[in-house]
């Protein structure tokens, strides 16, 4: 078993205090036997910092299916005691790892179809995507169904690995044909990188290591070119934005913005927007425990302290002034049904950004998607595992950008208002102010509310939330009761 | 400036928007304090995430009055040092029925020593919801937990009514009964923990550096006395050995390792370097597979 031992790395020592170049997010696709396990495992076994108990229970075991020539690597990735019993995966699974020089997280989901929401939501997490084919059968139905799920969510990178390449002789010819259809598939879809490797998980062929059985192939190995991609933040590209999670104070003169810079980067003296006020300030401060920042890009968590105490409050994005989220009430949309509960007209629902929770008055759904042919057909239903367009007119206007300008600000989710679930996710695809245009919409004002429900509220932080709540759970009820509504405060 | 965020920034950044997250979405959290490195980093965290105010929480700490007397003046001086709201909470009932770690099995001790307490503390304050320092690396049942773990009434884990995440948005509205648990140390492994201590230059309780201690070995696992409240066995005589902890909990149940290690750096270059996974250390955990399962189902942690 020479092969097991070439490339362990347990060894050396790793560094202390050590820090990795930034962590990428791995999605593995693939549908059941097709060795995503095995695949995953192996690049555990070969290329990171197993512990030895870990190492000692895969070197005990033995692979029937490989007649018990290889161990199996497959058990690195158990699950749920109810799943293992039902011998099927059904949930997403997140796993760590570190090479040398990065942290990898790998997010396990399940292929099949009724696991679409299962998938939709281990993608969204995902900086690339792994889609597993065995060489033998090539490119099916699910791996199409699988690329267009990865494309509605936003990854970006995707890997074909064509396994089991030892079942077919190593054989050049069928690689090519099976990359050849990858990339006609591809060509469909919003990816900006696509690249199929030929592999043999059991073998470790092109895993973590050059095979030697396939001289003609001369790109990357898989770890190889994962190692290369860059982790999400790494271009502080794009509009700079920052939802408002909280206003934190010192009880002295700072008052501080606290979020997490969503995309872009902000310094010391920049002019920020709120679009929801329509105020504007310059950036005094930049603060955080450890020191204050001259500049905060994509992914960091700050406070911003302005140089003028402009009215913002959580939900807020603060955005550069010169390049303003829309303010929209009116949200042209595709998401995935993710609740057992369908689709229901009457209920209320919620719609939540990253900081922003805004009552929904009339959510349509215009079509849905069939995921292998990606062609629509219209339909007013959508159920679990659905992926559907929808129209969806907000009772106030909330900042958001759609998913193709920005795929922090793009997204959301639908919200049960009774049970709390997250019934769907969604990315945005146009938004508008545009109101409905029939006169039958109900205005909830502030003075309306001042004078009876909030009468007790007063000008305070806590009390300005309350008021906001109050509004929101208000608006759902005249919603339920059939009223349309707009919450004008 | 357009160097990368290590992977350390980018794990404390999320911790951070959890945090804060969850402190606008929940009306009342707690932290659920445990004395050991996980929440020593959450509890920085915590500080990092509402600096320049204290967090808007108080502490929580279930007392099974097993812990080892070190954790427990580590856990004083920690809250005196930060001006935090501590509360601390033990089953009564369970001591006055005289359970303790070594003439009950561990999953019963566990169960009303801990969990029970848990869950009369977290009702008796009406908490909704509790930030823990759990990791989906610690142990495969893990490996599938949200980072807003739902709990129904009566605080049971079921895996039907928990709610996918997708991208960063974090859905804290609760429906009927239900609590959450909060997990701003999903992503971390355990090596990022000890990493991020030496980073940050955080105090932990002694115990984790090795010291000369009185010990016994017991089921092949090597103990440190701590009182005189455990009844030794025939033959079982305290020697001293130089020993470290790589998890802590209850004495009588928490097993060391024999070390050098003295000192941060050499304890992080070991744990880096380490040979086995940490829940070796944890008595409790070898009940049966799945037990950490089960005990999660039931409100464990
Ligand atoms: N011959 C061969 N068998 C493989 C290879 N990779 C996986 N297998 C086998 O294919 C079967 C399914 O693998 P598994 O990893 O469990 O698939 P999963 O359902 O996609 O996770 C197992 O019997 C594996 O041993 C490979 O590269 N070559």
């Amino acid at each position: 078993m020479t092969a097991l031992t070439a490339v362990r790395r347990e060894d050396v020592a790793p560094a202390f205090n050590q820090e990795l170049n930034g962590i990428l997010h791995l999605l593995t696709c693939g549908s059941v036997d097709d060795g995503k396990s095995t695949l995953i495992g192996r690049l555990l076994w070969d290329a990171s910092d197993l512990y030895d108990d870990q190492r000692e229970t895969i070197n005990k075991s033995s692979n029937a299916a490989t007649g018990g020539a290889h161990p199996d690597f497959s058990l690195l990735l158990d699950g749920l005691v109810a799943e293992r019993e039902q011998g099927i995966t059904i949930d997403i699974a997140w796993r760590y790892f570190d090479t040398e020089r990065r942290r990898f997280v790998v997010i396990d989901s399940p292929g099949h179809e009724q696991y679409t929401r299962n998938m939709a939501s281990g993608a969204s997490h995902a900086d690339v995507a792994i889609m597993l084919v065995d060489a033998r059968a090539g490119i099916k139905r699910q791996t199409r169904r699988h690329a267009a799920i990865l494309d509605i969510v936003g990854v970006k990178r995707v890997v074909l690995a064509v396994n089991k390449m030892d079942l077919v002789d190593w054989s050049q010819e069928k690689f090519r044909a099976i990359e050849a259809d990858f990339r006609e598939l591809t060509l469909r879809f919003g990816f900006r990188e696509a690249i199929a490797i030929p592999v043999s998980a059991v073998g470790g062929d092109n895993v973590a290591s050059k095979s030697e059985h396939m001289p003609w192939y001369t790109g990357p190995h898989l770890l190889e070119h994962l190692e290369r991609i860059p982790s999400r933040d790494v271009t502080p590209r794009g509009s700079f934005r920052m939802p408002v999670q909280t206003v934190l104070r010192d009880g002295l003169d700072f008052r501080g913005l606290a979020g997490t810079v969503s995309s872009g980067c902000i310094s010391v003296g920049d002019r920020i927007t709120d679009a929801l006020s329509g105020q504007s300030a310059h950036v005094l401060r930049i603060a955080t425990m450890d020191r204050d920042l001259e500049i905060a890009k994509q992914g960091q968590a700050v406070a911003l302290q302005l140089d003028t105490d402009i009215d913002v409050a959580r939900g807020a994005v603060i955005s550069a002034s010169h390049e303003l989220p829309t303010l929209a009430s009116q949200l042209e949309a595709r998401l995935v049904w993710l609740w057992e509960t369908p689709f229901e007209p009457s209920n209320g629902y919620f719609l939540r950004t990253v900081t922003d929770l805004a009552p929904i008055s009339s959510l349509t759904i215009n079509s849905l998607l069939d995921l292998e042919t990606l062609a629509v057909q219209p339909s007013e239903t959508c159920a679990v595992n659905d992926i559907a367009n929808a129209s969806i007119t907000l009772g106030r206007e909330v900042a958001v950008d759609t998913f193709a300008d920005n795929q922090q600000t793009g997204i959301f989710l639908v919200i049960d208002a009774l049970t709390g679930a997250s019934v769907a996710g969604g990315v945005i695809t146009a938004a508008s102010q545009g109101e409905a245009s029939d006169g039958k919409i109900f205005r909830l004002t502030r003075e309306l509310l001042e004078r009876g429900l909030c009468r007790d509220l007063g000008d305070s932080e806590d009390d300005r939330r309350e008021f906001q709540r109050r509004a929101s759970e208000t608006a759902l009820l005249l919603h339920a009761a059939g009223v349309q509504v707009k919450i004008e405060l | 400036m357009n160097a990368q965020l290590s992977h350390l920034d980018m794990l404390e950044a999320e911790a951070i928007f959890i945090f804060r997250e969850a402190a606008a979405q929940f009306r009342k959290p707690v932290l659920m304090y445990s004395i050991g490195k996980d929440s020593t980093v959450l509890l920085h965290l915590a500080r990092k995430a509402f600096w320049p105010q204290k967090p808007p929480f108080p502490l929580l700490h279930i007392d099974t009055t097993w812990k080892f007397r070190d954790m427990i003046a580590f856990r004083d001086n920690t809250v005196a040092d930060f001006g935090l709201d501590l509360i601390v909470h033990t089953n009564e009932d369970g001591l006055k029925k005289g359970v303790n770690p070594y003439d009950y099995s561990p999953s019963v001790y566990t169960d009303v020593m801990k969990t029970q307490p848990l869950k009369q503390a977290l009702d008796k304050h009406g908490f909704d919801a509790a930030f823990g320092g759990a990791r989906r690396d610690e142990e495969s049942s893990r490996a599938k937990e949200r980072v807003f773990s739902f709990r129904s009434p009566g605080h049971r884990w079921d895996p039907r009514r928990q709610r996918p995440e997708m991208w960063n948005l974090l859905n804290g509205r609760l429906g009927p009964g239900e609590t959450v648990r909060v997990f701003p140390l999903s992503n971390w492994t355990e090596r990022d923990v000890w990493r991020y201590i030496a980073r940050e230059n955080l105090d932990v309780v002694p115990l984790y550096f090795a010291a000369r201690r009185p010990t016994i070995v017991r089921n092949g696992q090597l103990l440190v006395v701590d009182d005189d409240r455990l009844p030794l066995q025939p033959g079982e005589v305290p020697q001293m050995k130089s020993v470290r902890f790589r998890t802590l909990g209850c004495w009588p149940l928490t097993a060391a390792v024999p070390s050098t290690a003295t000192d941060l750096e050499s304890v992080v270059a070991e744990t880096l370097g380490a040979r086995t996974s940490e829940r070796q250390g944890r008595l409790i955990d070898h009940d049966q597979t799945g037990a950490m399962e089960r005990k999660k189902q039931e409100g464990y942690f």
